[in-house]
C-alpha cells in the first residue's frame, strides 16, 4: 500500500524530475517516485539502516550530515528537494530550509504539528505527546525542533517562502477536510509545497 | 571455490598512453568462481599498489591467503557463488605480468629501467583486452580500492557500455599534492640506493634492497591509521630477543623494519617506481579542463564511493568529490563513509557494515 503521503508528494512531481531527498530514510519514498513518475532521485541519510535501506533498493544514497552544510550541492540542479519528517532534527531548521531553496526551486516539507489537539491534551495531562507523528518517547526522539502548524506558516512568511500548497492530515495520516477547519488544533502533520520568490 | 590461475598472451600488442608499444604482452589472471552461460555475472577486482592477481584463497606461491580474501569468496561480500571473479596482475607490475622483470622480445634483455611508463588508462585498456578474450560483453562490476578503485573509475569512464557497477573504494580522483609527495621521498630513496643502478640493477645482478625497504617502511605508515598504530604499538618496547636489529626500540619500529625487509624480499624496485608514477598520474578529469563532472558525465554504471574515517591517504572527502561530480552529472551515484579502524588499509578488512553494503550493491 502507497503511504498517504508519498500520494500527495507524487502529485507535486513533474515526471522525471530531478529530485533529492534530504532525510530519506532507506529510499521508500524516492523509490516510489522512481517507479511511478519515472524521477531521478538522491537521498541523502545519515542512518547506516537507512542507507542499507537505500543500497537494497537500489536508491544513489550519499551518507552525510545536513547538520554540516548542504553547500556542495549548489551545482547540481535539482528541481525538488524533501524533507519528509526530517527537518525538525536538524539543528538550524531555518538556515537549512533557506539553503535548500537555494539548491532546489521547490522544497516540499512534511512537518509533525505539536499544536495537534492529542498533543495538546497529552501536554495538558502533563505528559509529553506520543502519536502516529511524533512515534517516540521523549529520550528516544531525534526531534528537537518540534513546532506547531502556525509556527511553520510564521517561519514561511518571515523567510518569504511561498507556500504553493498544503495539505493537512488527520491522526491516521491521511488528508483531511475536517482538519483544514482548524489546521492548527485538528491536523496531525503539515505537507507544504514551498518554492522561493 | 572453483580457483584457476592461467597467464594470458596478448600478441596483438598495446599502445600505452606514453606512445610506446609492447608488440606483445601477457597478464597473469587469478579467476574465483564459474562464469555463468550468458557471461553476465563476471566481476573484475583490480589490485592496488604492491597487490597481485592473487586476490583470494590460498596458493602455493604465497604464505598469505589472497589481499581481498576477507571480501571474496562463498557468502563474503563478493560472492564466488553467484559471481566469477576474475583478478588480473597489472601491466608493469612484478607477479608474471609482462613488467620491468620480464624479458623484452626486442632486446632479449629484461626491460629493466626501459620498461615504459604505464598509466592507469593503460591497465583499463589492457583489462579491456582480457575482458574481450574471455568472451564478456559487460563486467556485472569492476570494483577496487586504493589504487585499484582509480581503475574501477576508469573503467566507467572509458568503457561505459561494458561495465554495470563500478565500487570506487578508498580512492581518489586524483593523486594529491601530498600523494605524489609522499610516493617521491619512497622513490627518491629506492634510486639513491648505490644497487639501485639507474634502474639496471638486474643486468648487474644485484637489487637496490635497502632502497625498496625504506620506500615500503614510509609508504607502510601511510596505510594505518594513527589511532590503530597507537592501540596496536603504542610506546611499547620491543623485547631483546626478538629484535630485528640493536638498533630497535619500541615495537612499531621493529614492526617496519620486518615489513620492509620482507616487501624488499618480493618487489621489484622498478615496478615500485612505475606503480607509483601510474598512482601519481591518474586524473581523469585533465582532459576537461579540471571538470570532473564532465570526465563523468558519460558514465552508464551504477556508482558506489566508498571512503574510511581513518583513512588519510585517500580521506572520505576525497571519494565524495568523486559521487559529487557524478551527481552533478545525474549519474547513478552513492556515497558511503565508513568506520574501517585500519586506516588506508581498512578497505581489505571486511565488517558486516562493509559487507552487507557492497552485497546490496552487486544484488541490485
Amino acid at each position: 500500500m502507497i503511504n498517504p503521503i508519498t500520494n500527495i508528494i507524487k502529485n507535486w512531481i513533474e515526471p522525471s524530475s530531478h529530485v533529492i531527498d534530504f532525510g530519506c530514510g532507506d529510499g521508500s519514498l524516492l523509490k516510489e517516485l522512481r517507479d511511478q513518475n519515472n524521477i531521478l532521485g538522491y537521498g541523502i541519510e545519515i542512518d547506516p539502516e537507512g542507507i542499507a535501506g537505500c543500497l537494497k533498493n537500489n536508491i544513489p544514497v550519499i551518507e552525510k550530515n545536513i547538520d554540516e552544510g548542504i553547500d556542495e550541492f549548489s551545482e547540481c540542479n535539482f528541481d525538488v528537494a524533501i524533507m519528509a519528517s526530517s527537518i525538525q532534527c536538524l539543528k538550524e531548521p531555518n538556515v537549512s530550509l533557506k539553503k535548500i531553496l537555494t539548491l532546489s526551486n521547490r522544497c516540499i516539507v512534511t512537518i509533525p504539528n505539536l499544536g495537534y489537539w492529542r498533543c495538546r491534551i497529552a501536554l495538558m495531562l502533563g505528559r509529553m505527546p506520543v502519536t502516529p507523528s511524533l512515534p517516540s518517547s521523549w529520550y528516544g526522539t531525534k526531534n528537537i525542533h518540534l513546532c506547531t502548524i502556525k509556527d511553520f506558516e510564521d517561519l514561511c512568511r518571515d523567510e518569504d517562502f511561498i507556500i504553493e500548497d498544503s495539505i493537512h492530515l488527520n491522526k491516521n495520516r491521511k488528508p483531511s477536510k475536517f482538519s483544514l477547519i482548524f489546521p492548527n488544533l485538528l491536523s496531525s502533520e503539515g505537507v507544504y509545497l514551498l518554492a522561493r520568490r | 571455490m572453483k580457483s584457476e590461475r592461467k597467464l594470458h598472451s596478448f600478441d596483438s600488442g598495446i599502445t600505452l598512453e606514453c606512445g610506446d608499444i609492447l608488440k606483445s604482452f601477457d597478464l597473469m589472471v587469478d579467476t574465483y568462481g564459474n562464469l555463468n552461460s550468458d557471461k553476465s555475472n563476471a566481476i573484475l577486482v583490480c589490485h592496488a599498489f604492491s597487490g597481485s592477481h592473487h586476490a583470494a584463497g590460498n596458493s602455493s606461491e604465497d604464505r598469505k591467503p589472497g589481499w581481498w580474501d576477507e571480501l571474496i569468496g562463498p557468502k563474503k561480500a563478493i560472492d564466488t557463488d553467484k559471481f566469477f571473479v576474475v583478478s588480473p596482475n597489472n601491466l608493469g607490475s612484478c607477479f608474471g605480468s609482462t613488467g620491468p622483470t620480464t624479458v623484452s622480445p626486442d632486446t632479449n634483455e629484461v626491460y629493466g629501467k626501459d620498461f615504459p611508463d604505464v598509466t592507469v588508462l593503460d591497465w583499463v585498456n589492457s583489462q579491456k583486452m582480457l575482458q574481450d578474450k574471455l568472451g564478456i560483453t559487460s563486467w556485472a562490476a569492476v570494483m577496487g580500492g586504493s589504487i585499484g578503485g582509480m581503475q574501477a573509475l576508469q573503467w566507467a569512464i572509458t568503457f561505459p557500455d561494458n561495465v554495470k557497477r563500478s565500487a570506487v573504494i578508498a580512492a581518489a580522483a586524483k593523486a594529491s599534492s601530498q600523494n605524489i609527495a609522499l610516493n617521491e621521498v619512497s622513490r627518491e630513496s629506492i634510486r639513491k640506493d648505490i644497487d639501485f643502478c639507474g634502474g639496471d640493477y638486474l643486468k648487474k645482478n644485484t637489487f637496490p634492497k635497502s632502497g625498496v625497504k625504506a620506500a615500503r617502511m614510509l609508504a607502510h605508515i601511510t596505510y594505518l591509521s594513527e589511532e590503530n598504530m597507537n592501540k596496536r604499538f603504542g610506546r611499547k618496547f620491543q623485547k631483546n630477543e626478538s629484535k630485528v636489529g640493536e638498533f630497535v626500540d619500541y615495537e612499531v619500529e621493529n614492526y617496519l623494519q620486518y615489513k620492509g625487509t620482507k616487501f624488499s624480499e618480493f618487489f621489484d624496485a622498478n615496478t615500485y617506481i612505475i606503480m607509483s608514477k601510474a598512482m601519481d598520474g591518474f586524473d581523469p578529469a585533465e582532459k576537461y579542463n579540471d571538470e570532473l563532472k564532465e570526465a563523468l558525465k558519460n558514465i552508464k554504471a551504477k556508482l558506489l564511493i566508498v571512503g574510511f574515517k581513518s583513512d588519510w591517504l585517500f580521506p572520505p572527502d576525497r571519494g565524495k568529490e568523486i559521487q559529487l561530480a557524478a551527481m552533478q552529472s545525474g549519474i547513478n551515484s552513492s556515497y558511503l563513509e565508513l568506520d574501517g579502524q585500519q586506516g588506508h588499509d581498512s578497505f581489505l578488512f571486511s565488517n558486516e557494515r562493509y559487507q552487507n553494503s557492497l552485497e546490496a550493491f552487486l544484488d541490485n
